[in-house]
């Protein structure tokens, strides 16, 4: 993970240092896996409908998750609609693990 | 009685519908005990039936009684489950693939039995379906995201009469979030608009376009020609006639599902239009291959990524599509053009990311996202897919 980005406006918790939130480590992981950065500048992107995530980044993603925040994922809580953007997703890791 | 083929079938369906519809505009609580109870009026109506299970006099059973004693059962083992792991408060391995094997060995009687005794077969209509329900709360209790399964709940899913012989395949926590609301009356009569809007659909779909196309299309191709023309012409009247047909019997089933205030998933979007292979399955018997992707192919890769099973993340992915689609064919039956059905299409699936990435590696991609490349895509998806359904067809065989 990289340090010392400054955090995108509307974006809570710069990325990188001891004490940031939820939405940087998610977002940060999630950028890793995706592979591009968009998914930090746009927080509703479609991430299915534009084909930046498909089933097996899903599953890394989940895995990358639960390993980074020490807790269980299970992919029968996938739902399209539930991981369809980037807002969401963190919202979905803020209900299982706080701000 | 064969759900959905004839005009006593919808009768029926309007004498237990309007009960439970003014009910629910009453907003009366007795309007879910109504749902339960029209799923046990219809089911004895449907599978009142005597089946010959065995050579001797004495071996008849009604087919309703084998329904009954395959739904206490699924209930028992789910129940054993939960409480189970709520004694346990870990994760058991052990019970969870005792419940798995529990719940699949009616299903593989069924399909298996008839090889060896082929007069007398077990099972009744729907037992392959009824298994993904079945199997779905399984995973879910192990998973610990199903905590309490009140028995009435627990057989109104497994055994929602509208869609208990073809699905759409519902969810267990998706059918309770539905279960446990009442509606307000706006959502009732919302609920009513959508149920006769895909009633008309599963009307037009099945009793006029797949008729048509089976009687005046499919019906004499197969009868009278052979040769690779009459082949073709068959491929395409029959993946046409099978689409209107489930397509047809899958709105029935979700408009039904929509008179008692049950919004079971959908189970097409306009599959001949998809763009690629991928696509396809997520347009074409959706609530199947959601299915197989949640609880077989993603579970599988995660557990393949967790424990480094494989040097490459793709190794794991191709394998996961193979065993999905494997399992997929052979659910459907197990003659060996359904277990060609799925290893073809884990086998387009996989070549087709495998191309599509190839492609996006390069510096140049030889294909791009223009509409013509996009109409190219759609054409050429609906070829393979039709032919897969040829193959499936068994014709070939």
């Amino acid at each position: 993970m990289s340090s010392g980005e400054s955090s995108e406006p509307g974006v809570p918790g710069a990325p990188g240092g001891p004490g940031e939130f939820t939405t940087g480590r998610v977002l940060s992981i999630l950028a890793e896996i995706a592979e591009t950065d968009q998914v930090r500048k746009d927080l509703d992107l479609d991430l299915y409908g534009l084909e930046i995530l498909d089933s097996l980044a899903t599953v890394q993603l989940m895995v990358a998750l639960s390993q980074e925040f020490g807790i269980d994922i299970s992919p029968a809580e996938f739902e399209r609609e539930l991981w369809a953007t980037p807002r969401k997703i963190v919202a979905f890791m803020e209900g299982r693990v706080g701000p | 009685m064969i759900p959905y083929a004839g005009f006593l079938y919808f009768g029926l369906v309007a004498y237990v519908a309007v009960p439970g519809l003014v009910l629910g505009v009453l907003r009366a609580r007795g309007a879910r005990w109504w749902t339960a109870a029209a799923t046990a009026i219809m089911l004895s109506i449907q599978y009142n039936v005597w089946l010959r299970t065995g050579p001797h006099p004495q071996t008849w059973v009604r087919e309703v009684w084998l329904l009954v004693g395959y739904a206490i059962v699924q209930w028992l083992v789910a129940a054993a489950l939960l409480e189970t792991l709520k004694e346990l408060d870990r994760p058991s391995p052990t019970a969870t693939w005792l419940a798995v094997t529990l719940a699949l060995a009616p299903l593989v009687v069924a399909k298996f039995e008839p090889l060896f005794n082929p007069k007398y077969p077990w099972g009744f209509l729907g037992v392959s379906y009824l298994t993904f329900r079945s199997l779905d709360t399984i995973i879910g209790i192990n998973d610990r995201l199903i905590t309490k399964m009140p028995p009435v709940q627990y057989l109104a899913y497994l055994l929602f009469f509208p869609t208990i012989s073809s699905g759409p395949i519902d969810r267990y926590r998706r059918f309770s979030q539905d279960w446990e609301r009442r509606r307000t009356r706006a959502e009732v009569l919302t609920d009513v608009d959508g149920a006769v809007h895909r009633i008309f659909t599963g009307f037009l779909y099945k009793f006029i376009l797949a008729y048509l196309i089976k009687r005046y299309w499919m019906d004499p191709v197969a009868g009278r020609y052979y040769g690779l023309l009459a082949d073709v012409s068959y491929m395409y009247a029959y993946s046409l006639y099978l689409f209107f047909d489930f397509a047809g019997y899958s709105a029935f089933a979700i408009g039904v599902g929509y008179l008692f205030g049950i919004h079971t998933p959908e189970n097409f979007d306009r599959p001949f239009l998809a763009r690629n292979i991928r696509d396809f399955w997520n347009r074409w018997h959706i609530s199947l291959s959601w299915w197989f992707r949640d609880h077989v192919y993603m579970r599988f890769v995660m557990a393949a990524t967790r424990r480094r099973w494989f040097k490459s993340k793709y190794t794991a992915s191709y394998l996961g599509f193979v065993l999905s689609m494997g399992l997929m064919g052979v659910w459907h039956g197990v003659a060996a053009h359904f277990i060609l059905y799925g290893l073809y299409h884990a086998s387009l699936i996989i070549g087709f990311d495998f191309l599509s990435r190839w492609n996006k590696a390069r510096p140049k991609p030889l294909w791009g996202e223009g509409p013509l490349w996009r109409a190219a895509g759609t054409f050429l998806t609906f070829q393979a897919v039709c032919f897969g359904l040829l193959l499936f067809s068994g014709r070939l065989g």
